[in-house]
């Protein structure tokens, strides 16, 4: 083995950024994930209080339908991708909160992180932080488009 | 018993039960829905649910060992056995890629097997990548058409070989690779991060080389991925490990990390549009996150060897889909039928079990 191997087997301590990435990250997913556990039940129960019928939804995406498609045919219309923030007590809409929370993590969590560096003097890893979270946030907003 | 009570058993016990009291609920909510015209039956929402997230279970438990995105195995399945449209499976894999490297990140960052400084580097050169790649596909698409992507997925497919041949001669070399010259721009940026090796009880102190290299590559990786939509993770654990001598399942790590975290900038275009369907993706996403956290607790205590056998299958089952979508594109060969597919993937992971048998048996 080439890498230098030390003596000791006690774990090195971690560096504060790592920790403050890793918890944040971490945490944020369990609360999302127990989100997307739970919105699907309040969907199939109150199939009415829904932006898409979650029993027509899934016929019409087993029928090969496209997006656009099964938001116009079941939904009425696409109604943006922010639109939980309307329809939070609705079963999708609780469910894209879940989603959207979970999506936009490296945006909170990296601001954090430049916070560690910036307090630990890593001036560079502060910038590089910054840079990829403000990558996140054109993102967001629509600025970074998909083709 | 006290040890289920504390992180990251605690998490897990309360997801679990989370996760059996939903789908109690969903049997029993679905099982007395009265199907109207035009919708599906309860039970088989039911079925789907439980299906996707099984399956997204399984696929997160082997994609964050390996240190890939879940993509290269939801995607083709998908696509394959299902009718569902190809955008909404796309935008939903993106989903499956990411969210198994979110919820590793707090055991590797824990750990310290994750290295983040080698993360946000990578990140910011993947997310120029995937940013171009992404606004020159229309312009190129235009330009080169079938034949043009047909011959970079070729190339791909070739390089893509070429790699899985070295990581399987390579051996030690790759699982701990050599580094005889530190360069001046890497010393500078000060990547290298001693962690506990588990699986051989020592700290482990890596010294890295041509960061600048690395830089590079992974805009490249990036543009591709943007540009094709393809998942990065099979090609960010070599480029980070030959390039940049990066150990192995440290590099599996990263990978993981930064899966994570340059797909929260890819994922919001697809969410923009529509593309991901709320209680469709959800499932996945469970499975995702159940599957990862416990992939993520095996990789911090399996051997190198184990990784790198696993690794090589998926490169090996990406260089074949790379390969023959290649030659369909240049009109070469015909759709691959599904079987085939099937056949080709057992036979890899046949040999991968093979392996890994293998090597258990000889370390022990």
């Amino acid at each position: 083995m080439s890498t230098d191997e030390m003596s000791t087997v006690e774990a090195p301590k971690m560096p504060r950024a790592n920790t403050v990435y890793g918890n944040i990250v971490y945490w944020v997913t369990i609360v999302s994930c127990i989100i997307c556990m739970i919105g699907p039940v309040i969907s199939v129960a109150y199939p009415d209080n829904n932006t898409l019928n979650p029993y027509k939804l899934f016929n019409a995406i087993f029928e090969g339908k496209d997006a656009q498609t099964v938001w116009q045919e079941v939904g009425g219309g696409f109604p943006g991708g922010h639109f939980y923030l309307k329809n939070f007590t609705q079963g999708d809409g609780f469910t894209q909160f879940g989603l959207a929370l979970g999506c936009s993590v490296a945006l909170w969590v990296l601001i954090a992180t430049a916070v560690a560096y910036f307090a630990d003097r890593n001036y560079l890893y502060v910038s590089l932080a910054i840079w990829v979270s403000i990558m996140v946030a054109l993102s967001m907003v629509g600025i970074f488009a998909a083709h | 018993m006290r040890k289920f009570f504390r992180s990251p058993w605690l998490e897990v016990n309360v997801m679990l039960a989370v996760l059996i009291i939903s789908y109690l609920a969903l049997a029993l909510i679905t099982n007395a829905a009265e199907t109207e015209p035009g919708a599906m039956t309860g039970g088989a929402i039911f079925g789907w649910l439980f299906g996707f997230f099984f399956l997204s279970f399984a696929i997160a438990l082997v994609a964050v060992i390996g240190g890939i995105g879940g993509g290269v195995l939801f995607t083709p399945v998908m696509l394959a056995f299902t009718p569902v449209d190809s955008l909404i499976v796309r935008a939903t894999g993106l989903i499956v890629a990411m969210f198994s490297g979110l919820v590793s990140t707090g055991p590797f960052m824990k750990g310290g097997l994750a290295n983040l400084k080698i993360c946000i580097f990578c990140a910011a050169a993947y997310g120029v990548g995937a940013f171009a790649g992404a606004q020159g596909a229309i312009y190129v698409a235009q330009h080169l058409g079938d034949t043009g992507e047909g011959l970079i997925r070729l190339a791909l497919g070739g390089i893509l070989c070429s790699l899985a041949v070295y990581f399987l001669v390579g051996g030690k070399k790759i699982e701990w690779p050599e580094v005889k010259k530190v360069d001046g721009f890497t010393k500078k940026l000060h990547l290298s991060q001693p962690y506990l090796e588990v699986s051989l009880n020592k700290v482990i102190d890596y010294p890295l080389t041509r960061a600048g290299w690395v830089l590079g590559a992974i805009v490249g990786v990036g543009i591709l991925s943007g540009f094709f939509g393809l998942g990065a993770g099979w090609a960010i654990v070599p480029a980070q490990n030959v390039i940049m001598a990066v150990p192995l399942k440290v590099a599996a790590a990263n990978s993981g990390v930064l899966l994570g975290m340059g797909d929260c900038i890819a994922v919001w275009p697809y969410l923009l549009m529509g593309a991901i369907i709320p209680v469709f993706a959800a499932p996945w996403l469970v499975g995702q996150v159940l599957g990862g956290l416990l992939g993520a607790l095996i990789l911090i205590r399996v051997k190198a060897g184990f990784v790198r056998y696993l690794l090589i299958g998926f490169m090996f089952f990406s260089c074949f889909g790379l390969l023959t979508k290649g030659l369909i594109m240049l009109g070469v060969i015909k759709a691959v039928p599904v079987w085939v597919t099937g056949l080709v993937f057992i036979g890899i992971f046949a040999a991968v079990t093979r392996s890994i048998i293998n090597f258990t048996r000889s370390e022990s």
